[in-house]
Order: structure tokens, then sequence, then C-alpha cells
């Protein structure tokens, strides 16, 4: 079973990463580069801005741009880091998939797959996101640890409240399931501190809708591949063993 | 059903825990590395991949 698991996760993470890598360089990719545009315009009038006073000049040990942090080239090397990320992403949810799938004691068939992924969707892309709106490069936000932290937690209670809601189904399941669901959202997302910035509104909303569009179909081809994978190995394996 | 899938497949009821646990701990690693990891190095290469899944970022 732990080889099946594992197989059927890698092939329906492969399946999704195909598709999806494709919609991130045709879709959002482009948006990000555009935001990033932005971003830096923001920050050559920053420094602009202040004046510049060398007073120790002669002994400063380390400047902050002595060592630029390693970065993927532009173009082409870039997109390839892209796919690389999307693939390690889409591999890890088809594993907590089908633990999912498996841990609830139920058998991954495409239906089954496509009704967690929808579940999966729900956690880690809609509520979230509801708090934490998908953002482009430069936009201003609450300090990145406070966000990470208020993310896990949300995608956590929302699917355990899923599957109090929809596998436990007793009164008091459903009741504590939507208290689980709700109560991040009451609790409040860190909010980012007032400030304008220069990006365009049109494209931070183009942004958001496209990133969950992309999410979704992400989603739907992992329990899609997975519920496929995991058949297929059956059938697979059985076959193998009536040959030998 | 399950009775006969497993005996079909040929694998023991006892080997599921194990599955779903090494499957999640797998899972949540590799998610941790595309999409949580405070390296630089990882941040700047999984870049454009953890802002259109919406994973907190910068």
């Amino acid at each position: 079973m732990i080889i099946r698991l594992l197989s059927a996760a890698l092939a329906a993470g492969f399946l999704a990463a195909i598709v999806v890598t494709g919609l991130e360089l045709t879709l959002t990719s482009p948006l990000i580069v555009a935001a990033e545009r932005y971003e830096n315009h923001q920050t050559h009038q920053a420094d602009r801005g202040l004046p510049i006073v060398v007073a120790h000049a002669g002994h400063d040990h380390a400047a902050p741009d002595s060592a630029p942090e390693w970065q993927p080239g532009e173009g082409l090397p870039r997109m390839a880091f892209t796919a690389l990320a999307t693939l390690v992403g889409a591999v890890g949810y088809a594993l907590l998939l089908g633990a999912a799938i498996l841990a609830c004691g139920r058998e991954p068939t495409r239906q089954i797959g496509v009704a967690f992924a929808i579940a999966g969707f729900a956690s880690v892309a809609l509520a979230p996101g509801l708090g934490l709106p998908p953002e482009l490069p430069g936009s201003e936000a609450a300090p990145l640890a406070t966000r990470q932290a208020w993310w896990v937690m949300t995608a956590a209670a929302t699917g355990m409240g899923l599957y109090l809601i929809t596998i436990r189904r007793s009164l008091i399941a459903i009741l504590g399931g939507l208290v689980l669901i709700v109560a991040p959202h009451v609790a409040g997302a860190p909010q980012a501190p007032e400030a304008a910035s220069e990006l365009p509104a049109a494209l931070a909303a183009q942004f958001a809708a496209r990133s969950l569009a992309i999410s979704f179909v992400f989603w739907m081809l992992i329990g899609l591949g997975f519920g496929w994978a995991w058949q297929a190995f059956a059938r697979g394996t059985a076959r193998g063993t009536v040959h030998a | 059903m399950t009775t006969s899938i497993l005996a079909a497949t040929g694998t023991r009821a006892g080997e599921r825990p194990v599955a779903v646990a090494l499957a999640a701990f797998l899972g949540l690693g590799l998610l941790f590395m595309a999409g949580f990891s405070p390296a630089i190095a990882l941040h700047n290469a999984a870049h454009d991949f953890r802002h259109t899944q919406n994973f907190p970022c910068h």
C-alpha cells in the first residue's frame, strides 16, 4: 500500500504540475513580472528620497549589497524553477490528499479524489484567500511570519472543520466544524499597514482571480489524477500477480 | 469491499496507518520546501509558484 500511495501521488503530482505550470507561465507569471517593475520603481524612488550619509565609509565590514542572494536568471531559468516548484508542491499536495483519503477509510477513486480535492481547494486556497487575498509583489502586507502562521492555522482549521461536517456528521461535530471554519475569520487575518501602493488595482484583481482559478484546476487534476492512478496501479499489480 | 481489494493486491491492513503517516510526513515536508521555507534561495526559486498558489510571500 505504501508503494501504491507514493506512486499514485507522484503520478497525480506530475499530471497536475504539467498542466498548471503551463497555466502559471501564461496567466500569472507575466503579471508578476509586470508588478515587479512597479516594485523596483518604488524602491528606487525611496532610495532617491533619502540623503546618503557615508559616515562609516572607512570601516564598513559588511555592506548589505555586497553578496546578492542567489536567484534564478530571467527567462528560461526562472520558468524552469517555477515548473520545479510547482512539481514539488503538486506531489506534496497529492501525498496529503492520498493520506487524507486513506485516513478517512475511503477507497480512492476518481469521484472520491475529486471530492477530497474540493475540500483541499477550500482549505488551502479559498479559506486563507478570504483573509489574505492572493497578492502580487510590491503590495503592502503584514509581517511574513504572522501571515504564514495565520495561513497554516486557517488551512488546518478549515480542513478539520470540513472533515467533521462531511464525514463525522453528528450534530456536535457539525457545530464544532462550523466553529472551526468560521473562527479564523472572526479572529481576523493579519492586516497590512495602510499605505498607498503604485500597483494598479486592476492588475491585482486580475491576479487574484487567475490565482484562484489556477488553484482550482490544480486541485481538480490532483484529485482526478490520484483516483485514476490509484486504480491503475491496482490493475497493474493484479496483472503482475497473475503473470507471475 | 475493502477486504477483497486488500486481498487482491496482497497488502496487509496494518500497513494503512504507516502509509498514511509516511505520506503525510513527506507531503508536509515537500510543501514546506516549496511554500514556506525561509531560505532566500528556495524563496527565490519558488517565487512565482508561491505567489500564484497564494502562499504568503515576502
